[in-house]
């Protein structure tokens, strides 16, 4: 299979949430014709492999707003794009061990309070009343957002692929970039494993692969590719309804609409492991431990399935958006930290006017990939990049 | 078992009473196929299908415990079983008026997505109706908990059926004990090899790059024990199973697999049926017919009959019934008939019965090689994947080997195969010419005519193609049609697959199924990632296990 056309306005490489809403974008202003390749096939990334979490509790304002913008996209997904992404309102709930955590979410608290979201600060008895079986004494304390939610990724990636197909844009499967091609110092083309394509403009929306794509294009970037495991065990009636994230070790888990729970941890990753998405006995003993730990009840219940998935990680924690200096028309759309689906419609939208060559509202210092080349580090950073 | 006094138990609240090795199940099954079960979205009375511990059909409580599987369970003094996912009871179950209200299916993709107000009820609804069983009470988890068994022989055998069993006693011979691990509640030993019986094998990564490259496999024993093996050599014989068929009412109760009606009917007891129609004309159908001959009424195949099971049927005046289309199960909540059409276009006939036994295609337990990294083939002649074994047992995976039926080898070269293997694991080679292809009942490649066949009948949309989570056939081909190809794609488009027995009764069919649909052969359609564990395994289990020296993270 070769392409329908021999040339791109703008070629999306990455057929994940982030990737095929800046598409759906680009493709809504008139930006086409637009071709998106991906490397696998529909929901095979980090898009068809994550929690379902979408919360707006952050550190940062300029991220609060992002969230809080994708959530409102997400309440009207089924009504914009024909697919019920089951979109649950139920509540995130952060957990803190100890005081110095909990103040630390005190922090988050007030940031997202004062953006007018009706945030929450629980004590132990508060946490006891939203985890039903939760061990006596395992957390001192917490914060609560009842409109972050749950939904299900896989609709939602069906509804804009749908989407982007019937405003015209080229959705190619099985499609490896492979670099850019570089004519006077600006973006001419991709190379794909399918032959070159002619394109002015490419965004780098590869997920887990972004890092390597741009330094096969001759960019430096800090974005490192890091293993998230996850499981999901055998659908219960429903017991639990938010989200429930630790800070200590980034434990997260939740209940499905199916009825399973399916959640992962943080740990320590080796840099430089081969890019298998498969799973370690290591993280089923230590997800098993923490759950059980947690939730002591849940001990019989069977794991269903487990698997894994890339976070695009950046030294700060934000997401790279927009043109990169160094090589015009080459524009970023990266870096989500395994945050890209509750960020996607809010940032996507952003990415596409990046590509369109037009000035967005995102504050640089944040999301700009000039922050990295600046000689002073990097200021702000996000560290509540759980769950 | 002679002098061991029953066991009382309750079931439903009412006295029961089982003897010592009998499964739940087995006691449930005295007159004939219980009902126990609804279908996890339609309520649909669903019946034991699997009789091995892997569909959905026998989900209990036990104790306080959800999703217990009375085919796996033996009762004990005092327990207190009750059924689950029914109200009031599976018999009689309010929630079956969803399937009945909605034959043609929900569609959960396009369906129930108004705004505001209706949109928070229909989730709420859909929530309270999700799930099997209610979550389990804390005294459960605290009563399981026990210490985690750990070994590190230089070999374990998975499977002690007659290959396993074989190549341990070869192993023996060559001065090595090996573990072995058996998923039967009481399988036989083998002298010189340490026995794991009751323990399911559910991962077994790649070996570590690094190091020894010993394998880690992480099993579990019955209840919830934690079982973590190290072991230098892996040889899996975990054997094959009865596979499903789609027709009509395929998951009613009385419709189940050769595997069960084997199970229930041995031994010396007489089966949980009286006038069975057994679909398969092949090996397996004459062993079901050896078993429980007496309670047959007819064969039917989707292609030829064998002369042997013809033999066998002709003694008993068994009637025959080759080159058959199985239509539809008949019966609301128990089989009471079964319509067959001939293949080609023939007239319609309806057998009276009250089982179904199918035991037509006997596909691998492949899933361990799989997840091991192993190379992975299409065998058209059973339309499965199984490993890539060379003639002495060894798959591409260097420690790693294959015998019996999993690798292909028929139960009459069993005993000498394993010599082979068992020479190989001494020495440590790798593999060594091409081994024999098996020889199935039915070639898959038939059965790919036959399911053009049952694709033209009307009505086939409502038939359910993975019983495990209520997906239609309705749904696969909206699917395809909407431009959605390939297994991985359609599970994640349907939820085909994702259910509790990890796709083992849906995707054999499937797979030939989008093969037709999308017009292209069965091993372009792909296959779904094996993820692990092959099989539930507790969270208990897990968490009792300790974890490896270093967080080694397998590719």
């Amino acid at each position: 299979m070769t392409f329908a056309r021999d040339s791109y306005r703008t070629v999306v490489v990455g057929a994940g949430i982030v990737g095929l809403f800046t598409a759906y974008h680009l493709a809504r202003a008139g930006g086409g014709p637009i071709l998106v390749v991906d490397r696998g096939f529909l929901s095979s990334g980090a898009s068809g492999r994550n929690g379902g979490g979408v919360r707006q509790q952050w550190e940062t304002r300029g991220t609060v707003r992002l969230a809080r913008e994708s959530v409102q996209a997400y309440r009207r997904f089924g009504l914009e794009f024909g697919f019920n992404i089951w979109f649950r309102q139920s509540g995130y709930l952060f957990l803190a061990e100890n005081e110095g955590e909990l103040a630390r979410l005190r922090n988050v608290h007030a940031l997202v309070a004062s953006e007018g979201l009706p945030s929450k600060v629980l004590d132990g008895d508060g946490i006891a009343q939203l985890i039903e079986g939760i061990a006596p004494g395992a957390a001192v304390g917490g914060t609560y957002l009842e409109s972050d939610g749950l939904l299900y990724p896989f609709p939602a990636l069906w509804g804009v692929y749908e989407a982007v197909r019937s405003l015209g844009v080229e959705v190619a499967l099985g499609v490896e970039a492979h670099g850019v091609e570089v004519r006077d110092g600006k973006v001419a083309g991709l190379l794909t494993s399918k032959g070159p394509v002619a394109t002015s403009t490419v965004v780098n929306a590869a997920g887990g692969w972004s890092g390597d794509l741009s330094r096969r294009s001759g960019l430096e970037v800090p974005n490192v590719a890091t293993r998230h495991e996850i499981l999901a065990t055998e659908a219960l009636k429903p017991f639990l309804d938010p989200m429930v994230v630790r800070v200590s070790d980034g434990l997260y888990f939740s209940q499905s609409m199916r009825g399973e729970v399916i959640g992962g941890l943080t740990l320590p990753h080796r840099p430089g492991t081969s890019r298998g998405q498969g799973s370690s006995p290591a993280f089923l003993t230590t997800m098993a431990r923490a759950l059980v730990g947690l939730v002591p009840r849940l001990g019989s219940v069977g794991v269903l399935r487990a698997w894994s998935g890339f976070y695009d990680d950046t030294p700060d924690g934000f997401p790279v958006i927009g043109e990169d200096p160094r090589l015009p028309g080459f524009v970023h759309g990266n870096g989500f930290g395994g945050h890209g689906f509750m960020l996607a419609p809010a940032t996507s939208r952003r990415i596409a006017l990046a590509a369109l060559g037009q000035p967005t509202d995102l504050d640089p210092a944040q999301f700009s990939p000039r922050r990295f080349l600046a000689p002073t580090p990097v200021a702000t950073v996000e560290r509540l990049q759980l769950g | 078992m002679v002098g061991e006094p029953d066991r009382q138990f309750s079931f439903r609240g009412r006295p029961r009473s089982a003897r010592k090795g009998e499964t739940l199940l087995s006691v449930l099954s005295r007159d004939r196929i219980p009902l126990l079960h609804r279908s996890i979205q339609y309520h649909r009375p669903q019946g034991p299908l699997c009789g091995i511990g892997h569909c959905t059909g026998c989900l209990v409580r036990v104790n306080g415990r959800p999703n217990v599987r009375a085919c796996r369970y033996e009762p004990t003094s005092g327990d207190s079983v009750t059924t689950e996912n029914a109200w009031p009871s599976p018999s009689w179950d309010l929630l079956g008026a969803i399937g009945l209200l909605m034959p043609g299916g929900v569609d959960s993709l396009h369906g129930l997505r108004r705004p505001a107000v209706a949109t928070r009820l229909y989730q709420r609804l859909v929530r309270r109706l999700a799930g099997t069983g209610e979550p389990p009470t804390d005294a459960v988890s605290r009563a399981l908990s026990a210490p985690a068994v750990e070994r590190s022989p230089e070999v374990v055998v998975i499977g002690a059926g007659e290959a396993g069993r074989s190549v341990a006693a070869a192993l023996a011979a060559r001065g090595i004990t090996p573990v072995v691990v058996e998923r039967g509640l009481h399988p036989p030993t083998t002298d010189g090899a340490e026995l794991l019986g009751a323990t399911t094998a559910v991962f077994l990564p790649p070996p570590a790059e690094t190091g020894e490259r010993r394998f880690t496999l992480l099993a579990f024993r019955e209840p919830a024990q934690g079982v973590r093996i190290d072991a230098r050599s892996v040889v899996v014989a975990t054997g094959g199973y009865d596979a499903s068929l789609l027709f009509g009412g395929n998951d009613r109760p009385g419709v189940l697999t050769a595997d069960a009606a084997l199970a229930l009917a041995a031994p010396s007891r007489p089966p949980p049926f009286h006038e069975a129609v057994v679909v398969g004309g092949g090996r397996r159908a004459a062993e079901v017919l050896s078993s429980c001959g007496d309670a047959v009424t007819a064969v039917v195949a989707p292609g030829e009959i064998r002369p042997e099971v013809v033999r066998a049927a002709s003694d008993r005046g068994i009637l025959l019934y080759p080159r058959s289309l199985l239509l539809r199960a008949g019966g609301r909540k128990h089989v009471r008939s079964v319509r067959l059409r001939a293949r080609g276009g023939g007239s319609e006939t309806t057998i009276a019965c009250d089982a179904i036994v199918l035991a037509h295609r006997r596909v691998p337990h492949a899933q361990l090689f799989f997840q091991s990294g192993a190379a992975m083939e299409w065998r058209p002649g059973v339309g499965a994947y199984a490993p890539t074994v060379s003639a002495n047992g060894a798959t591409s995976v260097p420690g790693l080997f294959a015998s019996g039926s999993v690798a292909g080898i028929s139960p009459s070269e069993f005993a000498h195969h394993a010599e082979t293997v068992a020479d190989a694991v001494v020495r440590g080679v790798g593999p060594t010419g091409s081994a024999p292809s098996p020889t199935p009942d039915v070639a898959a490649t038939e059965l790919v005519g036959y399911y053009r066949e049952l694709l033209r009948v009307p009505g086939h949309g409502r038939w359910v193609a993975c019983p495990c989570v209520d997906v239609l056939v309705a749904e696969v081909e909206r699917a395809v049609r909407s431009g959605y190809r390939g297994i991985e794609v359609v599970k994640r488009y349907t939820s085909l697959g994702s259910g509790i027995c990890q796709g083992r009764y849906c995707l054999p069919d499937a797979l030939l199924l989008l093969s037709i649909l999308e017009d292209r052969p069965p091993a372009e359609v792909g296959y779904i990632t094996q993820r692990p564990p092959v099989v539930p395994i507790p969270l208990a289990a897990l968490a009792s296990l300790p974890n490896p020296p270093a967080l080694e993270v397998h590719p």
